[in-house]
């Protein structure tokens, strides 16, 4: 399978009245065709901000991305003009959201926003669009669709518009799906479903996915390989059964430590991680995990360490001492 | 939703009664004597008894409430003090006619061209456009009436002999201009401020990041996304405005511009403490406000779909 998405050296910088935060560094990876990519990391760690920057959806100002180069099916995002992104925006590269509650408009119908797509992206007339986004409604689950399609979003619940959501983002068969924690605003059985859902319309529809996530849990059932993000910069990626088998990366440790486990006894206490994460207008120049690590020596302060394979060219650490690194 | 608009119907009444008594007390116990201004300080006592007996003025409280509101139902609103024999219904129809054509059509300009200016400066924010707008509207709104109707006067008609100095020959005719281009000052100053505010607060929406994220070119996120959103708090301003236009009237721009209206009658009317026209004219306001009030919210309904649900 060919390469979809191959992101280089990617950085994001917001230029705001304290001074100039470093949001994305350095960021590269890259995506297949079909693959699914889980971004882990926690709040404020760039995993919003690089999947915006790819959508090219970064506000301007405050935001700019300063250098780098996003290659999507041979052409580099960052060149397109407005035009040109824009057809490739809910097009061939889709994003979903956090919040549901929001991020649908309060005032416009389900239909009137998923017809809006189909008529801008594939030309269809009203009608058509209609008639599409209904079939759209049934194949997210959404119960007597043909009724529920002129609805305003205040109508339907949480988990209904997340699916609406979905729906509206698949209306034109995109290549990439970006989902930016879809679930976290749900409750567990409603983000279950979800879940159960992207997975199977990816079966159906064979797109990419990228999976932005705090939960760990949700990477495990669904992700091919694994991102893992910290203070803007990219400190581990692996395949997602390596990643919990064998983490390379300090901050990663401390992420699978801090999760309950059912198959353990007892353990007296969760891990958490201690201390916060750096300030990002004044980046420290070694790397950003020191303060934190348990593992940090001199030379991790002094020293940024790069993104480097480690036990084998797919597994990649930004880890001075991976090797040390045990679960 | 019509259950409630039946409701509101029926209290309108009772409030209109209510309010028509405070008026007479405020008349009837407050200072000041209209006998008094109608005949002069040195009127002899008897003539003065005379008149205050023909006016009901000597009968107790309650009376002079009951005699008003059964003639108020019968439409006999009483005769003006200061107009002589002259019914006041008829009296403030004239002038609410002059008024409200003027205060409706300045509405009219001043919103639409608010809300225009307002949608510049939101989507320029932070630009010299911004600024530029919102300082020239903020030092628009400071101005009073009546110190910008006199320099525009001797601009327009004096000066540059432009316009006629005054006068009113209807709303299609030269000398409605002036006025209206004054009175379309206060909307819009109002709207071009809450349309910049209201469309900066939607732009910062999640529906508007998803509408961009489906590849809306930005005009399209604009118009089909940001602007109906932002114009929804609009409408309380409106309504408002639109209740006010249609009995207020501007005082000072009526005198110094020979406009026969009603803020000219209110303010000759007060002087000479001409209470069956002062009574008139505050119910008249009140009723106005009221119902505006209830129009704004049955139109809320049909613009948001989240209140049409309720």
């Amino acid at each position: 399978m060919g390469t979809l998405l191959d992101v280089k050296n990617l950085n994001t910088r917001f230029y705001t009245q304290d001074g100039v935060v470093n949001a994305v560094n350095d960021v590269s990876f890259t995506l297949d065709e079909g693959e699914t990519l889980a971004v882990v990391g926690e709040s404020g760690s760039g995993k919003s901000v690089t999947m915006l920057s790819v959508m090219r959806l970064i506000a301007s100002p405050p935001g700019r991305i300063t250098s780098g180069e996003i290659m999507f099916d041979g052409r580099d995002l960052l060149k397109l003009d407005d035009d040109e992104i824009r057809q490739i925006r809910g097009n061939r590269i889709a994003m979903i959201f956090q919040d549901p509650m929001t991020s649908l408009n309060p005032v416009l119908t389900i239909n009137q926003q998923i017809s809006e797509v189909l008529q801008l992206h594939l030309g269809m007339d009203k009608a058509a669009a209609k008639r599409r986004a209904i079939e759209l409604l049934e194949k997210v689950n959404i119960p007597e669709a043909a009724r529920r399609v002129d609805d305003y979003p205040h109508q339907f619940s949480g988990g209904m518009r997340q699916r609406v959501m979905i729906a509206m983002m698949l209306a034109a068969n995109p290549q990439l799906l970006i989902a930016d924690e879809p679930t976290t605003a749900l409750d567990v059985t409603i983000s279950a479903q979800i879940l159960d859902l992207v997975k199977r319309l990816k079966k159906e529809v064979g797109m990419a996915v990228i999976w932005i996530t705090h939960d760990l849990g949700v990477v495990a059932g669904m992700a091919d390989r694994v991102i893992v993000m910290y203070a803007g910069r990219i400190v581990e990626q692996a395949p997602v059964g390596e990643l919990y088998a064998s983490p390379r990366h300090p901050y990663a440790l401390g992420l699978l430590k801090s999760i309950p486990r059912l198959d353990e006894i007892r353990k007296e206490k969760l891990e958490p991680i201690e201390g916060l994460p750096p300030d990002l207008i004044n980046y420290p120049t070694g790397c950003p995990f020191a303060p934190r690590c348990p593992y940090a020596i001199q030379k991790c302060l002094e020293e940024r360490p790069p993104l480097a394979p480690t036990t084998s060219t797919k597994h990649l650490s930004a880890c001075w001492r991976w090797q040390d690194v045990k679960r | 939703m019509t259950a409630q608009i039946i409701r509101r119907l029926l209290w309108l009444p009772f409030l209109l009664i209510i309010l028509t008594i405070i008026t007479l007390a405020l008349a009837y116990y407050g200072p000041g004597d209209p006998v008094q201004v109608m005949l002069g300080p040195r009127a002899p006592k008897e003539a003065a008894e005379a008149l205050r007996q023909q006016l009901g003025l000597n009968d107790p409280f309650p009376v002079y409430v009951v005699k008003y509101i059964s003639k108020a139902l019968q439409g006999d609103l009483g005769e003006s003090y200061k107009y002589r024999g002259q019914p006041v219904g008829p009296l403030i129809w004239e002038r609410l006619g002059v008024s409200a054509q003027l205060n409706l059509a300045a509405l009219l300009i001043g919103t639409v061209i608010g809300i225009f200016l307002g949608t510049v400066a939101g989507l320029f924010r932070n630009s010299w456009v911004d600024y530029g707008i919102i300082s020239t509207v903020v030092l628009l709104d400071s101005i009073p009436t009546f110190a910008i109707t006199l320099p525009l006067l001797f601009l327009f008609a004096v000066r540059w002999r432009i316009l006629p100095p005054g006068g009113w020959q209807g709303l299609l005719d030269i000398r409605a201009i002036l006025p209206i281009a004054i009175l379309s000052l206060g909307p819009m100053t109002v709207f071009a401020r809450q349309t910049r505010a209201n469309l900066l607060e939607v732009i910062g929406q999640d529906y508007i990041r998803t509408a961009r994220s489906k590849g809306l070119p930005e005009s399209m996120v604009i118009t089909s996304h940001a602007l109906r959103n932002s114009l929804i708090p609009l409408t309380t301003l409106f309504g408002l405005a639109l209740g006010g236009s249609l009995i207020g009237g501007s005082f000072f721009m009526e005198t110094l511009l020979g406009i026969p209206g009603i803020g000219r009658l209110a303010f000759e009317t007060f002087l000479a403490r001409d209470y069956p026209v002062i009574t008139a004219l505050v119910i008249l306001t009140a009723a106005t406000i009221a119902i505006a009030n209830l129009v704004v919210d049955v139109a809320y309904a049909y613009i948001d779909p989240r209140i049409r649900a309720t």
